[in-house]
């Protein structure tokens, strides 16, 4: 200490100020509420700094409840989206599991709804799962067999979307129903809602989720005066346009009502090289999933990379399962030469032996200079022309040349910039693989069952139901001509709604002309794909 | 004491080093974020056309906008574009798989923004039938192009209370993860900046805002009341003249003496045309006058030798054959001699004379002034009062319509018609080509959906004049068309 004052040159300057008494004093006073701040940030952080999704190791659970990180910009706060049926319940009188969601034993949330515990608040929202697991059952009190990849066929993905914006527009939607709400079903779980929850946390968390939904429905009104989708379909790129804020109400009237089936997303290796989408309009998988990925609630920033990497990865060998009926042998072989004839240049040899044609892997960008019309052609993952196809054109029509370009912007900034899509002129060759679980049939699902394919448009059912998921395997198909059963409703298809056509795949050339007990043998054969 | 002296001199010269450190640092990093220039990437310019397309020729630095504000605005503000589908809905030639639209160069000078370049006008794009896409021919007129509505829609915005950082920055965090001190710089600095650099060209921008001016309309230009407008900064008169976006390939043919260019013979040269166009799209002084004029060399030798497009239909050979002889009879004395491309009075030709009253001989030697003092030499604009229009070389005849100067008459059928039998009333703009009439498809549903109405009885959109060929008989003018389809 001597030494110190004995060169006073060389003391720092916060010891010199230390001597002074109203320093020490104004030091104090300064420290306490600096640490308090400190303290005060560190809980905080702990507390909504947060960004924990939940993991599971096995691949399955990983794809049916997994995150890719759409909760993050877009996910319901948990205990909101578990309260919204009981708040908005004349909206949803059947509540969530009434939208068709598969709900396993012992899982709160059904299959296709992520966690993630984001800025300090659990939210959900959907995976890649809503749209592509379903359920199939031998009779109408069977026990559902559950189906991942295959298309959800009872998810009514326009009833979720119409629901949370009419519960939006509610009065009730206000904290001071929701919160209540939600602290009687903590309660009923043995939780605890915190004051901070109570009285900040959900207040705010309502607010801001109502000001979001409400935005997003003035973007899609005009979607939700369309055909409406049903269960199994969505109009796909008609919301891509709201993404980007195209004023749907100004688009051409023929872009409008859109919707399509949900497609399988099992065996993506052998589908590499392949025009992908039903207008084949992208050549990367990659880039298809991640714009997929958008109705999973992601944004560039945000999207969860490694964890749809993992889902690709599994995705390129997923089978799909083996048809679980008895198959007749000989009607099959006799199937097998009429397929070979009749479908087998478009769709490949049969069920499981398809690829690309070599040459076709994905490629650097869209170059400029290629010519287009290698894109066409009778083979498998091409495209036929939709004046020979003759389907339902609207799909065809919403995916604009406008579209096409716009979406050369997404992901810019990132290595992975989409630069695939590009226009159509018609809907590409689909491979069959297990096809038995992708009833309804055409792009638009129009045609309830493969024998019904196998009939001129004139003889297919021009109105039948969706949504059930008991099994018909004689017409190879699900059940579609009751409204209901066993108290579950099915949803009124109408053939004659814009976007709904069922004309198209017929005449001699796709077998609506071969003799009945051809085409019944072509059908048995198909079950084995 | 001296010791101590010494020291104390000795702390100052550090702290003052410390502090020049400091600050050359920070020097460093502000010319780093804010003007460091960064080379395109390879592709652009790895091939004349794609350079021609994408490459840069300067218009990043002063006209530029910062790539993130330019990317979000059509997503902020949809309402102000002419239609649905965001940049794609102005009509820019945009090629599948890239990220910006042809003539839009994105180069980083300090951040990334987006510039133009002369391909943002001068592309056409043809499309044989809707089912099919289109194709883009480099140099060709931009006839689908609305760059009124890209002006407007850029003034707009800007004006908007809702082009502010707290709504910009919602929509870029939406798309993009700018790093913090990146954010930062758009929220303070360049998104206030961008405002009002934007506002600041409404003044001039004026007389595209009058309610008794019709719209340019898709493939046109007032383009000598921009230049008075905004190189000479003159206030606002009453002349209107848009006219229609030339090609600009096959340069060479203008080496030829005593031939002048635009449709008035406004100016003497290829090398002084595309100096004063280029300097419109940069926006200002040239940083570095031998840098932009590397690229206005480029470009010439460029356009120069860059032949016209073939036509990309059958011909009936005979018919073209016996239209030869029509064409030599009736329209080489102007279109193929050595008054092509040479001033002509207006008298006798009778076409609309609006475009005429936009510039003059005191105009012309101002701006003639303006580019002499950024120091740069060129034979220049005519210091001479316009007569009329030029007889155009007619090479790629075909990818030009609409025809005449103001873009009119909407195929070259219907200009071997006399005036009153011409239509009244037709769209511009929309891409599919209507081989029977030679132009693109002008009448009909998609025309009318995607195209802009031009209305001959508007100012500056008549249909008059020029009624050459109009009393061939019917197979003369059959076979005549048939010839042009050769050019």
């Amino acid at each position: 200490m001597h030494d110190l004052f004995a060169t006073p040159r060389k003391t720092g300057f916060l010891i010199r100020l230390y001597r002074h008494r109203w320093a020490r004093v104004l030091m104090l006073v300064l420290a306490l509420p600096t640490a308090l701040a400190f303290v005060v940030a560190i809980v905080l952080w702990q507390r909504f700094g947060t960004d924990r999704p939940v993991r599971y190791e096995q691949i399955e659970e990983h794809f049916k409840y997994g995150s890719t990180g759409g909760e993050r910009e877009s996910g319901f706060p948990y205990w909101v989206f578990t309260a919204m049926p009981a708040v908005c319940a004349h909206h949803l009188p059947g509540g969530w599991a009434s939208l068709g969601f598969v709900f396993e034993d012992g899982k709160e949330m059904p299959i296709g709804m992520s966690m993630r515990n984001h800025q300090g608040i659990d939210r959900t929202f959907f995976n890649c799962a809503v749209c592509h697991v379903s359920t199939v059952r031998d009779t109408p009190d069977a026990k559902p067999r559950l189906v991942l990849g295959m298309p959800a066929n009872t998810f009514n993905l326009f009833g979720f979307t119409k629901f949370v914006f009419d519960c939006a527009h509610d009065p009730k939607f206000a904290a001071e129903y929701v919160v209540p709400e939600i602290d009687r079903l903590m309660q009923e779980k043995g939780e605890k809602l915190g004051l901070l929850d109570r009285y900040v946390v959900y207040p705010v968390a309502v607010a801001l989720m109502r000001e979001r939904l409400l935005m997003l429905n003035g973007r899609f009104a005009p979607l939700m005066q369309d055909t409406e989708w049903g269960p199994g379909r969505n109009d796909t790129f008609n919301p891509n346009k709201i993404l980007f804020n195209f004023p749907i109400h100004q688009l051409p009237e023929r872009e409008r009502n859109a919707p399509v089936d949900f497609p399988s997303i099992w065996l993506q290796k052998p589908r590499q090289g392949m025009q992908l989408h039903w207008d084949g309009n992208n050549i990367m998988a990659e880039e298809r999933n991640k714009n997929a990925a958008f109705g999973t609630g992601t944004t560039p920033p945000t999207i969860d990379l490694a964890a749809i990497g993992r889902l690709e990865e599994w995705l390129l060998t997923l089978e799909p399962p083996k048809y679980p009926y008895p198959i007749d042998a000989t009607k099959a072989a006799q199937g097998e030469k009429v397929y070979a004839e009749y479908c087998a240049e478009c769709h490949g040899a049969n069920g499981r032996s398809f690829s690309a044609p070599a040459g076709t892997e994905a490629r650097a960008c869209i170059d400029p200079k290629e010519n287009e019309s290698e894109l066409y052609g009778a083979q498998v993952g091409k495209i036929t022309r939709i004046e020979y196809i003759g389907t339902d054109r609207r799909r065809l029509d919403s995916f604009s040349y406008d579209l096409a370009v716009t979406l050369g912007t997404v992901y810019a900034g990132y290595p992975h910039r989409y630069c695939h899509y590009r226009k159509t002129f018609g809907y590409a060759n689909a491979p069959l693989d297990g096809i038995w679980l992708r009833a309804p049939y055409l792009h638009n699902g129009s045609v309830p069952t493969l024998r019904d394919l196998l009939e001129p448009s004139a003889q297919r059912p021009q109105q039948f139901y969706r949504g059930n998921d008991v099994y018909e395997p004689a017409k190879v198909g699900f059940v579609s001509e009751l409204a209901e059963q066993r108290g579950r409703k099915f949803f009124a298809f109408d053939t004659s709604r814009p976007g709904n056509s069922n004309a198209g795949h017929e005449g001699k050339r796709y077998g609506t002309e071969l003799a009945p007990a051809d085409k019944d043998a072509l059908v048995e054969y198909m079950k084995t794909f | 004491m001296d010791s101590s002296r010494n020291e104390k001199r000795g702390k100052i010269l550090s702290w003052l080093v410390v502090l020049l450190i400091i600050g050359a640092g920070l020097g460093f990093y502000g010319w780093y974020k804010f003007f460091r220039e960064v080379p395109q990437e390879d592709w652009v310019t790895a091939t004349p056309e794609m350079r021609f397309r994408y490459g840069s020729i300067g218009g990043e630095r002063d006209a530029g906008i910062p790539y993130w504000i330019f990317y979000v605005l059509p997503r902020v503000f949809p309402e102000k574009l002419p239609g649905p589908g965001g940049y794609a809905s102005l009509g820019v030639s945009w090629e599948q798989g890239r990220e910006l639209p042809i003539g839009f160069t994105k180069k980083t000078v300090g951040f990334p923004r987006v510039g133009n370049t002369c391909a943002v006008c001068h592309t056409t794009n043809y499309r044989a039938n809707p089912n099919e896409n289109p194709v883009f021919i480099n140099a060709g007129p931009g006839h689908t192009l609305n760059l009124v509505a890209f002006f407007r829609f850029l003034v707009d915005c800007a004006k908007d209370p809702r082009f502010n950082a707290d709504v910009l920055m919602n929509e870029i965090n939406l798309v993009t993860d700018l790093p913090w001190d990146d954010a930062l710089a758009y929220r303070f600095l360049i998104i206030p900046m961008t405002k009002k650099r934007l506002i600041e060209r409404e003044k001039q921008f004026a007389w595209i805002y009058r309610k008794d001016f019709p719209d340019w309309g898709r493939g046109r230009d007032d383009s000598m009341n921009l230049t008075k407008y905004f190189m000479l900064e003159l206030p606002m008169d009453d002349s209107f003249g848009p006219d229609d976006i030339p090609p600009i390939w096959n340069l060479k043919k203008y080496s030829a003496p005593g031939t002048t260019m635009n449709h008035s013979g406004d100016s003497h040269d290829a090398y002084s045309v595309i100096i004063d166009s280029a300097l419109g799209v940069v926006g200002a002084a040239p940083k570095d006058n031998d840098e932009f004029l590397g690229h206005i060399k480029w470009l010439q030798e460029y356009l120069s030798n860059l032949p016209p497009p073939k036509y990309p239909f059958p011909i009936d050979v005979g018919h073209a054959e016996a239209g030869k002889a029509v064409f030599d009879q009736h329209c080489a004395s102007c279109h193929a001699s050595d008054k092509t491309g040479r001033r002509m009075p207006l008298a006798g030709i009778d076409t609309d004379k609006e475009r005429i009253g936009t510039w003059n001989k005191s105009n012309a030697i101002a701006a003639n002034q303006v580019v002499t003092k950024m120091g740069i030499i060129r034979k220049g604009l005519v210091e001479e009062e316009l007569v009329g229009y030029n007889p155009p070389f007619l090479d790629g005849i075909w990818a030009r319509a609409p025809y005449l100067h103001n873009g009119s008459v909407p195929t070259l059928r219907d200009l071997l018609e006399p005036a009153e039998n011409r239509p009244k009333l037709f769209w511009r703009g929309y891409d599919v080509y209507d081989q029977k009439n030679v132009g693109f498809i002008a009448q009909g549903a998609e025309a009318e959906r995607v195209g802009t109405r031009h209305d001959t009885t508007q100012r500056a959109n008549g249909n008059g004049g020029h009624l050459f060929g109009t009393a061939l008989s019917a197979t003369e003018k059959e076979s005549l068309l048939e010839y042009l389809k050769t050019l």
